[in-house]
């Protein structure tokens, strides 16, 4: 197991210059380890080949889990524990268990889902962020080149950075 | 890559970098609070400790220090919790279904509205509180064995409903508000010069790095959290609403109660949203962010969902008559012609025939007439909840039980106080955290205000490119 990631930074101002240069690198034999900007550019995770979160499916557990929660506890309180005449109504009243199991299911599917993406994303309170670069939360995108795992001619590898736009280009070790 | 937009005008007008949108956004976090902040924030403090006291007081005497009695039990605390939450339900509309339909005007004011739903669904609990009069046991509404002293609740009764539905209602909205927060806060983290600031922002920025893996996730589960909210907000008014109509009082006893609830939600919600971010574009200098183009859309949703309302209120008038029921029918006239003609009239004037002002689009663009508008919004809305709480109450089946109502200087109290719980928590809102989204905003503005002057983008300055529109999430 690796402890730490020799990356191959570039450095960009414009969104568009950082979409095409990640294209070209993948096109080439590069590995692009990760590609840091201040907002999602949209259809870069394709480009770079980001599988589709399967948090949907964490979402769509977790709405069930909610659901049944929800079912089980409105029967069990108002039919199996303590039945309690209310106006003579029945007690085991599907109908009117709806509106609260609708909401556990959304509460459920909320909190699951954000703590999953949370851990998927290794993110909690008081973290230490390993940023690339102190503006890339403000106006600068940096494309990170993983050397050890390109399989192609690092010699090139910084030419077609600058050629693609970038405004520097540097070394970076990053701590795994 | 980019999609250029022939109809829609720029949204973020003044040329912006990603840097502008950075340093103006930040800077009131970043420097010393304006003197037009301070004066806000001391006069909500003022009239928040006027909430603390009136509400105190409220429950060191009891609800003997409201003006209800044997005949109108709800009035204004009820009124005044209607109208909070109905007030919050304009965030979320933004956020989420503004989102589903990728509306991209939201992006420069969904942050403040979604703070605005939290606050007020604050300030709309603490009239729950309040109105249960010994807020000590203010747990009994919770499902918890008989063994605590109470017997488990009855999930037959709407008012059971409305604790989850509010209490879903307030953490999920706070979730999505959190959600939205982060790479912002990330922003403030990586800029400040203090070691407070550094320590705070980073606490809560947990770790964000902008990594297009982190990205890919953040939009799935924004995407899917707009899909649960969408839902939610519109079940949350209808529960509130049905906390009325599953009653048997005629007046509260309509089926159109839900959707009616709901559009008047949205309708009172628009109003606050307006009220608030007139002020703020002009006390912050965020013009170019919210600009006349977001005012003219609100406006009309507000033409819209008045409209709406409107429509509800002489369709309840049409049911009323065509049932034959001559309690309904009675209640409805007495609403309209009885003691409280004045209330039913401002209700009427201020949400159907203001709002049709805005069939015009110079009306809908000048910010003055808008705030002016928006204030007669938020009191016609207010008095459609005491017109439908007090004047059906006050005259029910038995006349020998007829009364009228008059709220006491306490209630008058908190509910202004409330107002100042509102601005108390806006107001700290807008000094500590960003009330604009970045990220949002610099994904719409156009990428050639950062082409350098070699490339050809430069000849295109003029036209409007929306990134990343063509290619859903």
């Amino acid at each position: 197991m690796e402890t730490s990631k020799k990356l191959i930074l570039g450095v960009y101002d414009n969104p568009d210059k950082t979409y095409s240069v990640t294209k070209k690198l993948i096109s080439h034999g590069f590995s692009v380890y990760d590609v840091y900007s201040p907002f999602a550019i949209h259809g870069l995770d394709r480009v770079m080949g980001i599988k589709r979160s399967r948090l949907t499916v964490a979402a769509f557990i977790f709405a069930m889990i909610g659901l049944s929660t929800a079912i089980t506890f409105q029967v069990y309180v108002s039919y199996f524990d303590w039945q309690v005449n209310v106006g003579g109504k029945p007690s085991l009243h599907i109908p009117t268990y709806i509106p609260i199991t609708f909401e556990l299911s959304i509460l459920f599917t909320a909190f699951g889902m954000v703590s999953c993406f949370f851990i998927v994303n290794k993110m909690f309170f008081g973290k230490n962020a390993d940023i690339m670069d102190i503006r890339v939360t403000d106006d600068l995108f940096v494309v990170a080149v993983d050397v050890k795992k390109s399989k192609a001619d690092m010699g090139s590898l910084n030419q077609l950075l600058m050629d693609g736009g970038a405004i520097e280009v540097r070394e970076r070790i990053k701590e795994l | 890559m980019s999609y250029e937009s022939p109809i829609r005008d720029q949204l973020v007008t003044g040329g912006k970098t990603y840097r502008d949108v950075t340093r103006e956004i930040t800077r009131p976090l970043e420097s010393a609070p304006s003197k037009g902040w301070w004066f806000g924030f001391s006069l909500s403090t003022i009239v928040l400790i006027i909430w603390i006291y009136a509400t105190g007081y409220s429950m060191v005497v009891g609800l003997g220090a409201w003006g209800l009695n044997k005949t109108v039990g709800w009035a204004f605390d009820i009124t005044n919790f209607v109208f909070w939450v109905g007030i919050g339900h304009a965030g979320t509309l933004i956020s989420a279904v503004l989102l589903l339909f990728r509306q991209k005007w939201r992006m420069s004011i969904n942050r403040s509205a979604e703070a605005m739903t939290i606050f007020a669904v604050i300030c709309a609990a603490s009239f729950i509180l309040s109105h249960m009069g010994r807020p000590w046991v203010a747990y009994w509404p919770i499902p918890l064995p008989n063994a605590f002293g109470t017997l488990w609740v009855n999930f037959n009764s709407p008012l059971v409903w409305d604790v989850f539905a509010i209490s879903t209602y307030f953490s999920v909205s706070l979730v999505f508000w959190y959600i939205g927060l982060i790479p912002d806060i990330a922003t403030v983290r990586d800029r400040a010069t203090t070691a407070g600031r550094k320590f705070w922002y980073s606490f809560f920025a947990m770790g964000w790095t902008g990594s297009a893996r982190t990205w890919h996730r953040y939009e799935v589960i924004s995407l899917i959290l707009a899909g649960i909210s969408t839902p939610l907000v519109l079940s949350v008014h209808s529960i509130v609403s049905m906390d009325f109509a599953t009653s048997l009082v005629p007046g509260w006893h309509t089926t159109i109660f839900p959707p009616y609830f709901v559009a008047g939600a949205i309708f009172s919600g628009f109003g606050m949203v307006l009220t608030l971010l007139i002020i703020a574009r002009e006390v912050m200098n965020y013009k170019d962010y919210i600009t006349e183009e977001h005012l003219d859309a609100m406006a009309k949703i507000i033409l819209v969902t008045g409209t709406m309302v409107g429509m509800a209120y002489i369709t309840e008038f049409f049911v009323a008559a065509y049932s034959g029921v001559e309690y309904e029918q009675y209640a409805f006239l007495n609403r309209a012609f009885g003691p409280y003609w004045w209330a039913y009239w401002t209700m009427m004037s201020c949400n159907l025939i203001a709002p049709q002002v805005f069939w015009f689009r110079k009306l809908r663009t000048n910010p003055t007439f808008l705030f002016i508008m928006s204030i007669i919004v938020n009191i016609g809305m207010w008095f459609e909840r005491f017109v439908i709480i007090v004047t059906s109450l006050h005259r029910d089946f038995l006349p020998s039980s007829w009364a009228m109502y008059a709220p006491s200087i306490v209630e008058v109290s908190i509910l202004i106080g409330s107002f100042g719980l509102f601005f108390f928590l806006f107001f700290l809102f807008i000094k500590f955290l960003p009330s604009i989204n970045m990220a949002e905003v610099k994904s719409i503005i156009p990428t050639h205000a950062h082409a350098d002057h070699g490339h050809s983008h430069a000849s295109h300055a003029h036209e409007v490119i929306e990134k990343g529109a063509v290619h859903g999430n």
